[in-house]
């Protein structure tokens, strides 16, 4: 497990690249796929199908004039999307991608680091991002984006409870909070007569998967949740004020998050990079993995292409008065299951 | 030095200079983002003590409370009437300071009698691992030695929580909660929804008091006039 610092530098560098490019093709898989639900065609003139778009449009934002508008709190209007972007980028450090691999002659984990708290941590540094989303609402010294970050406040804190709670079923199957552990526990299989199934926690946490995508599509303030940059009622929301490089900050935060939050829920619910032939070679775990957290993504896409966005009241009435209860009630049952499964009542 | 030593100092620097910006910052968002950098600080030395548990508790729990008062900041403080620093009374400034220098020497006083005169605590980090890590440690901790206090704080918090509502609330909280469908609306005024006609499907909509006309604005709106297309704007901070 332990393996020289360098080694550690280069896995997170590697894995920060993988996250930027990916997020680029993100922005081209959802315009793609937008389009075929929408019968259209999408990006197509740049390159091969259009998938030289990505880096297009990088380099049209980047020579964009970086604007603050008069009245705004300048150095905190300067910082607030750093921090999103930081978030974001932050959490991916305790994603497990593998297990520890031989790779010319040396020892690699195919992970940064192994806290002891890894999906705790995750959630932490989700919410300190909200801050880069209030802090930039504020300092615009703009009404809509006030509002939409007061919305985007409100929506983070309500949804955090209920993704938080609905993580604790899986907390109390697999006795521990470190994601290396959950993915262990979830590489057993379960023997159902002739079949074995994959002790994958999809299948004994049906309930609470629900909740977690629920809450999780809310937490990246993506559609049907997308309230806090509703351009019907809010011009951009948070980001109505920002241009050019900051705004492209805000923009790579709230995929890089999407593409987290897919790993995250890849490695919760389906195992991670456990799979046919992953136990022998690490590059199709890899591929599991990539296929699993595509998955997720793809229902990202889909839900923007197809559910018209929330009204803010019921929004914030689904968190309190559906999914914090229904998150209550998998707790307790789990709970009482594995109290009776250790025989410790009747 | 050793790395863990610089790096405590570093930390411990950065929180105790974000301390004092939360009470020297004028504007109280500022002090806020202060006071995030202090507790995340906090969460640091957390860290470096392999306390990882009670550092992501504290960044998840106080972030959260942190943006509830920035909130709180933004919808009530108006910051053209905060008081100023320097017109405090002679008398409230002294007490002031005796008051935290009081505070100052009882924590000192804590940590010498802890760390002299008692050695160190049970917590030590080989205890720590034998019961499974510190997620195991303050749990078995908190729910068998500290399992009154625990349930009292939580049931304090409770009550903390009804009161909210009742303050909250409208006055009639039953009639309205029989009356009203769907959800709890946080877009219409209070009282609005209660008086909402509900009839059948189809039925016309219900028509507005044609007597209403919109309020007319008392002063007429200052007119900002512009000739330079980059003159509210600046750029790269340099206003033109």
């Amino acid at each position: 497990m332990d393996q020289p610092i360098w080694i550690t530098f280069i896995v997170a560098f590697v894995i920060l690249n993988v996250l930027l490019i990916s997020m680029a093709y993100m922005t081209w898989f959802e315009r793609k796929v937008l389009a075929a639900m929408q019968d259209r065609l999408g990006p197509t003139r740049t390159g091969w199908h259009g998938l030289g778009q990505p880096i297009a449009d990088a380099v049209k934002l980047l020579g964009k004039e970086d604007l603050v508008p008069a009245g705004a709190d300048k150095i905190v209007f300067r910082f607030a999307p750093v921090i999103v972007f930081v978030a974001a980028l932050l959490s991916a450090a305790v994603i497990p991608f593998g297990g520890t691999i031989e790779l010319f002659g040396q020892e690699v984990n195919l992970f940064i680091t192994d806290l002891n708290v890894g999906a705790l941590f995750i959630l932490a540094v989700g919410a300190a991002g909200v801050y880069g989303i209030i802090l930039g609402a504020w300092s615009s010294a703009n009404r809509y984006s006030l509002l939409g970050g007061l919305r985007s406040a409100a929506q983070v804190i309500s949804y955090e409870i209920v993704l938080g709670l609905s993580l604790v079923g899986i907390f109390i199957l697999t006795g521990s909070l470190s994601l290396l552990d959950i993915l262990e526990r979830q590489a057993e299989t379960i023997a159902l007569g002739p079949l074995e199934i994959p002790n994958w926690f999809i299948l004994s946490q049906p309930l609470a998967f629900i909740l977690f995508i629920i809450a999780v599509v809310a937490e990246t303030n993506r559609a049907p949740f997308d309230l806090p940059e509703a351009e019907t009622e809010l011009v951009a929301g948070f980001h109505t004020e920002y241009s050019g490089f900051r705004f492209s900050l805000y923009f790579l935060g709230e995929y890089i998050n999407m593409i987290v939050a897919s790993l995250f829920a890849a490695t919760l619910f389906l195992g991670g990079p456990n799979g046919p032939g992953s136990d022998e070679y690490w590059g199709l775990g890899l591929l599991w993995l990539f296929l699993k957290a595509l998955i997720f993504l793809f229902f990202y896409v889909w839900l923007r292409g197809t559910i018209p966005r929330f009204r803010f009241d019921q929004l914030m009435g689904i968190a309190w008065k559906v999914l914090l209860p229904l998150a209550l009630a998998n707790i307790i049952i789990t709970a009482f299951i594995r109290l009776v499964a250790n025989g410790e009542v009747f | 030095m050793p790395w863990g030593v610089i790096f405590f100092y570093l930390i411990a620097t950065v929180s105790i200079l974000s301390a004092i910006g939360v009470v020297a910052a004028r504007n109280p968002v500022h002090s806020s983002i202060f006071l995030v950098l202090c507790f995340l600080n906090v969460a640091g030395i957390f860290v470096m003590l392999g306390a990882e548990f009670l550092a992501v508790i504290q960044v998840i729990v106080y972030t959260g409370a942190i943006l509830v008062l920035v909130l709180f900041v933004l919808m009530l403080v108006n910051p053209d009437e905060l008081p100023s620093f320097t017109d405090a009374q002679p008398l409230q400034r002294y007490l002031g300071l005796l008051l935290g220098a009081v505070l100052l020497l009882e924590v000192g006083a804590a940590i010498i009698t802890r760390t002299a005169l008692e050695g160190v605590g049970e917590a030590t980090p080989e205890n720590v691992a034998a019961v499974g890590g510190n997620v195991h440690a303050v749990g078995r901790v908190l729910f068998s030695d500290y399992l009154l206090a625990f349930e009292v704080i939580s049931i304090v918090l409770t009550v903390g929580i009804l009161g909210a509502i009742v303050l909250a609330a409208p006055e009639r909280l039953g009639e309205k909660l029989a009356t009203r469908r769907g959800t709890i609306s946080l877009s219409h005024t209070r009282g609005t929804d209660a008086e909402l006609p509900v009839g059948p499907r189809g039925e016309t909509p219900i028509k507005t008091d044609p007597n209403r006309r919109p309020p007319r604005p008392e002063a007429p709106r200052r007119v900002i006039k512009v000739t330079d297309p980059d003159e509210r704007t600046t750029i790269g901070g340099t206003r033109r």
